[in-house]
């Protein structure tokens, strides 16, 4: 995929070395000043580094948006079982796509990154985790690493430092779930990948029951920036509490759909208007999913707010992975919930019982009522199926096939009710919108 | 840190120790907390979500089968929220749950049944097509019905632990997710059906049971499996006299739930076509179908003419039949045809190890000590082969208390994967390859020695001063044969003791000795096949046999009697640990008569007054007047298992050594009997050759 | 009892006519009757007949593939209060289908001896299989002759039907529950 072309707007953080050709070498990665903050966290004690990360108000780039400093504080330095660190590349939630540029155009910013994490936690042990469907980045990736290697950056007594640290790339097999950061684990380890009981956490008992350190490649990507410009510089770029740039992915009906990087606390509808070039065709804005496919859904007149991780909770939504999906007025909404909840019953692992039945259920419900033969008697009971999910599965997969789906139902009811009677779907002779 | 932990749940204050899961520490209080994939002993897995509750100052319900209590925890599970929760859950189960319960044979006895009209609604909402996948047949006892499936993983997680096999795994995802077997179309295993015992639902079922009956028209009788020295209690469902099923779902003997293919199938040998009913007399050098009194005279006026001439008989009796039938047969030889010429096929030097043992309480091991005990030896003995509960009990001692086991063995066995330290050795070896466990064992704060025929005479009194030089506590077992194979042992059928191990005056000949010998003029068999192996030198010695089929031996008689089996007659059986156990009679098959009767009837028409051949009469003698047997008697009645006493004294050593040969059967294999069985018979695995060589 | 004298006295003409008006008053209610349509059954010269809910000897029915209907649940023996009915179950081949589900009943018994006719196997009965017929001819020299078997309360193979009849194993395949 090529990258979409650069927004003066944005605020170029993580991406300001996008576009330097043989970005893999990571001789283009040092003279472009990479590697330094590694250099840099080599002479800090390991508290000093996630105290900086703490001062940053990094938070998770994956989707549930935890504290990172936090996270890396909770394992346990002195354990006298190896640490592992695990870098999770398998962005497979609709609507993102952030993670295969971070790898694909700075892959050496990431490796960095999980150098100082490795520093941070005393690791010796990496694993970047991706996604089984990006074979190209594999390959690349592998370069990136065989080229750190090669100049010195991994391996034994890295650059004379004394610090050692092996990476490796894993690879998934295309499952959703694997995401899921326990999943993820038990994948590594060659089983079955379903996700464990919490706690214990990662951090205590991850890969073959060791402390590990699972962070998103946007997470690992932003920690050099951090250590080398300071905690509290990153910070100042977003709002309190929530530090830093974003990489946001816009698609859907807008102009000029691709990947943006901003300060957290970008106005959305600004976002929209000024880097997607607005909605397509002119038309009118009739909802917004703002963090992938599995966060509630923003009608228009709700996407007045800033893009934050709080400012979004408390519009009943989720900031997530930064997959912004746009959706215009000729859209169908029941068919939009209904390609959300196929992807979902295809990527249900079928561990728990709600998950398992509640999504396939929901597919069926909806296909059906998409198809004219839904009853008045159905739509409650498609936001009732989903509040029996929400909450009560093993893992989260389940309340992310049930949030966008509840808040469809509530939010366009109306467009429920337009198909009800035999009536075909009133969009339908409209070109349907494609998501994800 | 307190060691009780006080919490209150629905408004009753509850106290537990620390650590305890929340839904076990209900149960307490009374209060039932539902769940399908929550099963004692097993795994966590908190995939059902039925046990959902409300817990104070947490944010969505929790699952009380992964939730340990805490100090002050407030919880609910009588609350709208979790009702309507579990109504959900149920509904779920349902949406591709064929409901076809008029015929699947769970029906009646199904958790999902019982959960849905305690928990679910009365309705259904789901109007969508419904997954439908074929029921598939792995193997001649197991049935796999996918759609009926919840996906508990109780069958894969007893397979993997319990059995420590892991034949069962899943394929595919989400509503498409299957169990599967480890040939991907059929099951390559112990066949012990566990896994249809634990289904909650009708997903898996077995073979022998299909569409036989509803569990509500049997009768269920428990009573000790006949096959193996385990002793497992089996329950038997029996319609029309005729049994239909074998299960411990009531986990009510020493084995808890745990039955082996035998145990749970291997019953079907009352049936086989080829069952005597009818006392058989040879007339004319063949044998033919006699009445009872006929035959019963026939055997009276030979032993009473072979008596008044001072000719020699032998006895030999059985492995399988009962205390009070094995003391009867020992009286009746001893008093009656004045021999001490009476044996069996023995497979383990109890004797010695009795003796070695001599004067010390708490050596001798009980089923359970496999179970709690901190370290397990075994000597000689393919445990999960030929004693398949004892290899549950040290699976589930090393997953819930992490034991530590010791194997030595020639080969290698499935307890090598559990294993601490393994050693093989060639024979002859065995007690120099205990040598290389030496410092491992000194280690640990206590032991159980399990050994086979391996260790016998001398060897037995090594391996207990051996035991003696680790200094930690150490009990030991010898490994036998069969149901009551101790308790021939313990109630004398022996040529050089009497019940209860003490010596006889002048001591018979073995069994071995008998069968050489030219001049014997009677052999009397009882429930045993001797001459399925060896040749009768005796050119024509008057034979009698009592059993349940035309033998090998039988097929020498002058008179065969049908005898009735192990699950057709009362009385108490002795497990390889001395555990005692009551037989129940579950049904009665038509023209044989119990032991017992024979060697009453036998004793009357031989005008020999050896008292009242009723079972509970004897068992009175048996308790006053052997060694070790006077047990409690309502922990008995009450279906329990009582230990019984060490001997305190000398047990005198034959006055010629002979070669114990155990039979070495493996899960497939129970003696002459296992060939009558079907279900032993039709299973792939048969002869049980499986673990050979892994 | 005592005898009494019958007297005899003339009649009035009144009470000649109350007379003949009375009987003609009777009368017509025979002779409007005899015009009606008879009621009383001419059983046993003429089969006798039922309301349609009389619970007679029962009909195990078959569906329009003349394959039985039951399949051997055992419910209505379960529900029997006299425990009437005995069943042995046996499972369908492609080779030898009896009935439409997995199993099918080798041996149906009900025991006439002991039926109380309380129609509660109907009820029970999860696939309509057991009805009540209208037959109640039950009487018989020996009580072992009220013993009916399946073959004795099958109700006819229907007109037009292939059977016996290879159909999907599956009992509840698709649909609502």
């Amino acid at each position: 995929m090529l990258y979409n072309e650069p927004n003066p707007l944005e605020t170029r953080v993580l991406t300001k070395r996008f576009g330097i050709p043989n970005s893999e070498k990571a001789e283009v990665y040092v003279a472009n000043g990479g590697y330094q903050a590694f250099l840099k966290a080599t002479g800090m004690p390991p508290e000093k580094i996630i105290e900086e990360v703490k001062v940053s108000n990094l938070r998770g780039r994956g989707g549930a948006g935890f504290p990172t400093g936090l996270k890396w504080s909770f394992v346990p330095r002195t354990s006298p079982k190896p640490k592992y660190l695990i870098c999770n590349a398998d962005e497979s939630e609709p609507g993102t796509c952030k993670d295969r540029l971070l790898m694909e155009y700075d892959p050496h910013q990431l490796i960095e990154g999980m150098l100082i994490g490795g520093l941070a936690v005393d690791s010796h042990k990496g694993y970047i985790y991706i996604r089984g469907e990006y074979r190209y980045l594999i390959t690349m990736m592998e370069h990136a690493i065989d080229d750190a290697y090669a100049h010195g950056w991994l391996g034994k007594n890295i650059q004379g430092t004394g610090f050692d640290f092996d990476l490796y790339v894993h690879t998934g097999a295309g499952a959703y779930e694997c995401g899921e950061e326990t999943a993820l684990l038990d994948s590594i380890e060659g089983k079955r990948g379903v996700p464990r009981m919490k706690p214990p956490f990662p951090a205590v008992a991850g890969a073959w029951g060791c402390p590990t350190l699972l962070n998103n490649v946007e997470t690992y990507s932003a920690v050099p920036n951090i250590i080398r410009d300071g905690g509290a510089a990153f910070a100042a770029l977003g709002t309190p509490k929530n530090g830093g740039t974003r990489l946001v992915c816009l698609s859907g009906h807008v102009n000029k759909p691709g990947v943006y990087e901003i300060p957290l606390g970008y106005p959305m509808l600004e976002f929209i208007e000024k880097f997607g070039g607005g909605v397509r065709g002119g038309k009118k804005l009739k909802a917004v999913i703002p963090g992938g496919s599995s966060c509630p859904v923003l009608t228009a007149s709700e996407c007045d707010i800033i893009m934050d991780y709080d400012t979004l909770a408390k519009a009943g939504s989720m900031l997530g992975s930064g997959g912004m999906v746009v959706i215009d007025e000729d859209t169908c909404m029941v068919k939009a919930a209904l390609r959300i909840m196929r992807f979902y019953a295809h990527e249900s692992c079928g561990w728990c019982v709600p998950c398992r039945e509640g999504t396939t259920w929901l597919r069926k419900m909806l296909q059906r009522f998409h198809d004219g033969m839904g009853q008045a008697s159905d739509i409650p009971i498609i936001g009732q199926v989903s509040k029996n999910m929400l909450g009560r599965t093993f893992c989260a997969l389940g309340d992310a096939a049930a949030m966008p789906t509840i808040s469809i139902v509530e939010k366009f009811r109306e467009e429920f009710e337009a198909h009800l009677d035999g009536r075909p779907c009133p969009y339908e002779h409209k070109p349907a919108m494609a998501l994800a | 840190m307190s060691d009780i932990v006080h919490l209150t749940v629905d408004g009753k204050a509850i106290e537990a120790p620390p650590g305890t899961l929340l839904i076990n520490a209900v149960k307490r209080a009374g209060i039932e907390i539902p769940a399908f994939c929550y099963y004692d002993g097993l795994k966590l897995q908190a995939a059902c979500r039925m046990c959902l509750v409300e817990v104070e100052k947490t944010p969505k319900l929790q699952v009380a089968c992964t939730l340990p209590v805490a100090e002050g925890m407030v919880v609910h599970t009588d609350t709208p929220t979790v009702h309507e929760a579990r109504k959900g859950m149920v509904e779920f189960l349902l949406t591709n749950h064929p409901l076809d319960c008029p015929v699947c044979d769970k029906g009646g006895e199904c958790e999902l049944q019982d959960m849905t009209f305690r928990y679910g609604f009365g309705e259904s909402r789901f109007l969508e097509q419904k997954q439908h996948i074929d029921e598939k047949q792995w193997s001649a006892v197991v049935y796999f019905d996918r759609p009926r499936c919840i996906n508990c993983y109780r069958c894969i997680r007893v397979c993997d632990e319990g059995m420590g096999l892991t034949a069962l795994g899943i394929t595919n995802r989400g509503v498409l997710a299957e169990i599967i077997p480890n040939e991907h179309d059929h099951l390559n295993c112990d066949e012990c059906g566990m896994c249809i015992d634990i289904c909650p639902v009708g997903a898996l079922t077995s073979g022998m049971y299909r569409y036989k009956t509803r569990p509500w028209e049997m009768k269920h009788v428990g009573t000790i499996c006949t096959h193996c020295s385990n002793g497992c209690k089996t329950t038997l469902g029996v319609r029309n006299d005729e049994i239909i099923r074998g299960n411990n779902r009531d986990r009510s003997g020493l084995n808890g739930e745990f039955l082996c293919i035998k145990g749970r199938y291997a019953f079907d040998f009352t049936h086989h076509a080829e069952r005597l009913q009818s006392p058989l007399v040879r007339r004319n050098g063949k044998l033919e179908a006699a009445s009872w009194s006929e035959a019963l005279a026939e055997v009276a006026k030979n032993w009473t003419a072979i008596k008044q001439r001072g000719g020699r008989f032998g006895v030999i009796g059985s492995t399988r039949t009962t205390n009070e039938e094995n003391f009867f047969l020992q009286k009746f030889a001893r008093q009656v045809l004045g021999t001490n010429n009476i044996d069996h096929h023995r497979s383990g030097d109890v004797p010695t190890l009795l003796d070695a043992l001599s004067g010390r309480t708490d050596a001798l091991a009980t089923t359970a000590d496999f179970y709690e005990r901190k370290a397990v030896l075994i000597v000689g003995a393919d445990l999960s082969q030929e004693q398949p509960f004892l290899a549950w009990q040290v699976r589930a001692n090393v997953r819930h208390h992490n034991a530590h086991i010791y194997v030595a063995t020639p080969g290698p066995v499935r307890e090598d994967r559990v294993a601490a330290a393994s050693v093989r050795y060639q024979e002859g070896g065995e007690l120099a390859s205990l040598e290389n466990l030496r410092e491992k064992l000194r280690a640990e704060p206590e032991l159980v020695v399990a050994f086979g025929d391996a260790i016998q005479g001398d060897a037995v009194r090594q391996l207990v001063n051996f035991g003696d030089s680790l200094g930690v506590p150490v009990k030991y077992v010898a490994l036998l044969d069969y149901s009551n194979s101790r308790g021939a042992l313990d109630m004398g059928l022996l040529p050089h003791l009497g019940p209860g191990y003490h010596a006889v005056d002048t001591p018979g000949m073995s069994l071995a000795a008998m069968l050489a010998d030219e001049s014997l003029d009677a052999l009397w068999v009882v429930g045993a096949n001797p001459l399925g192996r060896h040749v009768l030198a005796a050119s024509k010695p008057f034979v009698v046999v009592q059993d349940l089929f035309l033998t090998d031996t039988a097929e020498h008689a002058a008179v065969v009697f049908p005898a009735a089996s192990a699950y057709e007659k009362s009385g108490t059986v002795t497990n390889l640990c001395g555990e005692v156990q009551r037989l129940e009679a579950a049904i009665k098959v038509a023209g044989t008569k119990p032991d017992l009767e024979i060697f009453g009837l036998l004793a009357r028409e031989m005008g020999a007054n050896l008292g009242i051949w009723q079972a509970s009469k004897i068992f009175e003698e048996i308790r006053g007047s052997v060694r070790g047997y006077n047990i409690p008697l309502p922990i008995l009645t009450t279906g329990g298992a009582a230990q019984t006493a060490a001997l305190n004294g000398h047990v005198p050593a034959p006055p010629r050594a002979e070669r114990i040969q155990a039979a070495h059967n493996t899960l497939f294999t129970s003696g002459s009997l296992g060939q009558f069985s079907r279900t032993l018979q039709v299973v792939l695995e048969a002869p049980g050759a499986l673990y050979q060589g892994r | 009892m005592k005898r009494t004298t019958l007297e005899f006295r003339m009649p009035k003409v009144n009470e000649v006519l109350g007379s003949a008006a009375a009987i003609v008053k009777g009368m017509s209610v025979t002779f409007r009757e005899m015009m009606q349509p008879t009621i009383t059954d001419l059983y046993p010269d003429a089969p006798p007949e039922f309301e349609e809910r009389y619970r007679g000897k029962h009909v195990l029915q078959r569906d329009e593939n003349g394959l039985e209907k039951c399949v051997a649940c055992f419910l209505c023996a379960a529900a029997c209060p006299a425990n009437c009915i005995y069943i042995e179950a046996a499972e369908n081949t492609d080779a030898k289908r009896i009935s439409g589900g997995e199993r099918y009943a080798e041996v149906y018994n009900i025991d006439y001896s002991r039926c109380i006719f309380c129609g509660y196997c109907v009820e029970a009965c999860p696939t309509d299989a057991i009805t009540h017929g209208h037959g109640f001819e039950l009487a018989g020299y020996s009580t072992s002759d009220l013993v009916m078997r399946k073959e004795d309360m099958l109700a006819p193979v229907p007109e037009g039907a292939h059977f016996p009849l290879l159909v999907p194993t599956a009992v509840a395949g698709g649909g609502g529950h």
